[in-house]
């Protein structure tokens, strides 16, 4: 499973970010968001536009394309 | 005397703590990378310097604004370091401070945002966060200031030494830092010896710069990769860097385990809220050009201009009376009497008439800048942004450029793409700037009455569609892509708070009165010498003056675009020292009494469509001086200086063209 399949409000907890462009996780880890974070969706854009996803109390933008490749699991 | 640097994460209260500290008036706002180059203040007790810096995560930078940060930290001699943390966001914060304590420098940690962290229910102890970290921790609030003056004490106690904090980071790293740090030698003053290992073999691209003068390159690439194999098959880690991280992580858990109560889960309902209507499926991009349509009805129906209005009454009724009195009763010569009058009043208080417009405009500026509405809007524009080649930060710097074109450019630092980065500097000049409003102001007082704020908007979006046009182009030829990226965090919206408004609008607002006083001032004295000295001597005909021999060259080149007069000629030129010097010149020029008469004698020389095409010309024709120099500064090439002029010129003239042969073919 991967963040683009749960819906705006749900929780994921994330299991690989291997493939995200490295830049991306470098900033991703840098906000704390990593290998066993449990994020929430807040918003999901229109058109194929970013995700805004919460952890820890922070709130994250990120491209959808990225947000493809991050895997995820149920909490 | 001291030195202290200022560091933390984004967005976490430095500025403003450096602000309260300092005494200073520097720019806070409501989103990372506000802060981009470093700032010095000296202490209100004198002892010695704060030095604010741009937020980084940790010390290895990935964009511009981190790199001088990093630098500063890593090659600079400083005494301790205020290290600033956000009380809501401990464990991330920390991750930077236990890097500043391993390098061994006196640390006092301020404890910001106490008040956020608060109201979601979290709980820090900052006697047992002191006890673990070994330094002084004190909890604040920034932006009331409570607990500062506290934390002022404690800056310039001298006694103050810290051990580098020691954790230990498993056999075959300490090894492998233990052999590195023994080849190095041959430099002075060098941060630890292990400090520097360990973050060469985190990655940190400084250090590694740094440590290249000393180990051949080839070596360092040797001992990195062995050490990396050993530490992924002893420790089981994915990477060297994973493995550092993964370790910190375990130690600032222990850290939170003691020191930090979580109560229950709040999370930002009024930040949801808001959320949901900003970015909004379908409202997001509408709801921004309204915003920007109700900014520009305050500063022209609603507020501004009947502020403005009375300006212009005082500066041209009680002061030049005033003035010209006091001048009759010195005995002033006529000559004289023409400069101050004709050439220093008209051409400065020309322009000084639009300083409320300007400071409204700014005043709404440093309102979305501190709401937190600034990282929205970016991440609303990313999608439309990603397809033209760039992403949704470089519209920061594009709406920072609507105030003012310089630090706009300066944002584009935080753009971590070089690429991105360099097409968002030269393209943030095409962002109306409140210099160019001036001029607006003035013609569309004259041409467009019934329509003034969406006569304006319309400009304000021709720039940003040109921009954006261009920008496609630009990215597909030029400056192709490698590969783009868009990481953007979103703060709590935060209720501006006055103080900071004010602050922000009068810091933005002095520059242009202050060019007002100095750049324009001269520059209205040359212009009105030259308009009333010429070839057949002095107090000639203004036609014949020198001022009309110039702009007389460029007449004919004008004349498609629809303003082929010597006045209108002479006014672009001098646009280039600063666009409001157009709004001097033609004060000179027509040699008006007042806002209305000026306007009305331009209804001579302007139709309504060669107004526009005109005022489309002003604001794509060229960066002004200030903003040349600022573009060569951040792209360090005089290449794409040039580049950025002469593009602009180009776009300028057809864009002008097609306003005006087709608003003429359309009849107009
Ligand atoms: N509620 C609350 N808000 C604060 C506090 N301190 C700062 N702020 C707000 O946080 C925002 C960021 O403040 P800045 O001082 O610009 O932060 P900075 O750390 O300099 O940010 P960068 O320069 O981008 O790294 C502003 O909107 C401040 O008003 C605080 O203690 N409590
Ligand atoms: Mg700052």
């Amino acid at each position: 499973m991967v963040l683009t399949d749960i819906k705006a409000g749900g929780k994921a907890k994330i299991t690989n970010t291997e493939h995200v462009n490295v830049l991306v996780r470098r900033r991703l880890l840098d906000l704390g968001i990593m290998e066993g974070t449990e994020v929430s969706i807040k918003r999901i854009l229109p058109f194929g536009g970013p995700f805004a996803v919460e952890a820890g109390g922070q709130w994250v933008g990120i491209r959808r394309s990225e947000a493809k490749l991050i895997q995820v699991s149920h909490p | 005397m001291i030195e202290i640097a200022l560091a933390g994460n984004p967005n976490t209260g430095k500025t403003s703590l450096f602000n309260i500290l300092t005494n200073s008036y520097e720019y806070v706002g409501n989103w990372s990378g506000v802060t981009v180059e470093k700032k010095v203040g000296m202490l209100n007790n004198k002892k010695g310097h704060l030095i604010d810096l741009p937020g980084i995560y940790s010390l290895n930078p990935l964009s511009r604004d981190e790199g001088v940060a990093t630098r500063f930290l890593i090659e600079e001699n400083f005494s301790m370091v205020l290290n600033i943390v956000d009380a809501s966001q401990l464990e991330r914060n920390l991750y930077l401070t236990i890097q500043l304590l391993e390098y061994g420098k006196p640390v006092v940690i301020g404890l910001n945002m106490v008040d956020v962290a608060k109201g979601r229910g979290i709980m820090v102890n900052e006697k047992k966060l002191s006890e673990k970290l070994q330094s002084p921790v004190l909890p604040i609030v920034a932006r009331t200031g409570s607990g500062c003056k506290e934390l002022a004490g404690l800056l310039t106690n001298e006694e103050q030494k810290n051990k580098p904090l020691y954790i230990s980071y498993g056999q075959p790293l300490e090894q492998a830092m233990e052999t590195l740090a023994a080849k190095m030698h041959g430099v002075e003053n060098l941060p630890p010896k292990r400090w520097l290992a360990l973050q060469f073999f985190e990655g940190n691209e400084v250090v590694h710069g740094l440590l290249k003068t000393m180990i051949p390159e080839a070596e360092l690439q040797r001992i990195f990769t062995e050490t990396e194999a050993l530490v992924q098959s002893k420790e089981g880690a994915k990477s060297l860097s994973y493995h550092i991280r993964a370790i910190r992580a375990q130690y600032i858990k222990g850290v939170l385990d003691v020191s930090l109560q979580k109560g229950e889960e709040v999370t930002y309902t009024l930040t949801d809220r808001i959320d949901n209507i900003v970015t909004n499926k379908f409202l997001g991009i509408p709801i921004f050009i309204l915003f920007m349509y109700l900014i520009f009805k305050l500063t022209f129906d609603w507020l501004g201009s009947p502020i403005s209005d009375m300006l212009d009454a005082f500066l041209t009724g009680p002061l030049t009376d005033g003035l010209t009195s006091m001048l009759q009763a010195a005995g002033a010569s006529a000559f004289i009497k023409a400069v101050i009058l004709d050439g220093i009043v008209a051409g400065v208080g020309g322009v000084l008439v639009f300083v409320p417009q300007i400071m409204i405009l700014f005043f709404l500026i440093s309102f979305i800048e501190d709401s937190g509405y600034m990282a929205r809007i970016a991440m609303v524009m990313d999608k439309t942004l990603e397809s033209i080649g760039l992403n949704g930060k470089a519209f920061i710097p594009m709406i920072i450029g609507f105030g003012c074109n310089v630090p706009g450019i300066m944002a584009a630092r935080t753009i971590e793409q070089p690429k991105e980065r360099l097409l968002t500097i030269i393209l943030t000049p095409l962002m109306s700037c409140s210099a160019r409003l001036s001029v607006y102001s003035l013609f569309v007082g004259a041409f467009f009455t019934q329509n003034q704020a969406l006569v304006v908007l319309s400009l304000y979006l021709l720039g940003i569609v040109i921009a954006l046009t261009l920008a496609k182009i630009f990215s597909s030829t030029i400056l192709k892509e490698e590969s783009s990226m868009f990481v953007i965090e979103l703060p709590p919206y935060r209720i501006p708070q006055w103080r900071t408004l004010m602050r922000n609008t009068w810091e933005k607002g002095k520059g242009f009165i202050k060019k007002a006083g100095t750049f324009i001032f001269g520059g209205s004295v040359i212009i009105w010498f030259l308009s009333y000295a010429g070839p057949g001597g002095l107090g000639v005909d203004m036609n014949k003056s020198f001022l009309a021999l110039i702009g007389g060259v460029l007449a004919p080149l004008f004349e498609p675009i629809g303003f082929g007069s010597w006045q209108a000629g002479a006014a672009l030129i001098t646009g280039f020292l600063a666009k409001e010097v157009v709004v001097s010149t033609m004060n000179i020029i027509y040699v008006a009494p007042d806002l209305h008469t000026l306007q009305g004698i331009m209804a001579n020389h302007f139709t309504s469509l060669s107004a526009y095409s005109f005022m489309a010309f002003l604001l794509l024709y060229v960066p002004c001086l200030a903003t040349v120099a600022v573009i060569k500064k951040e792209t360090g090439s005089a290449k794409w200086t040039w580049f950025s002029i002469i593009y602009a010129l180009l776009i300028a003239y057809i864009v002008s063209l097609i306003i005006y042969q087709g608003g003429k073919l359309l009849g107009f």
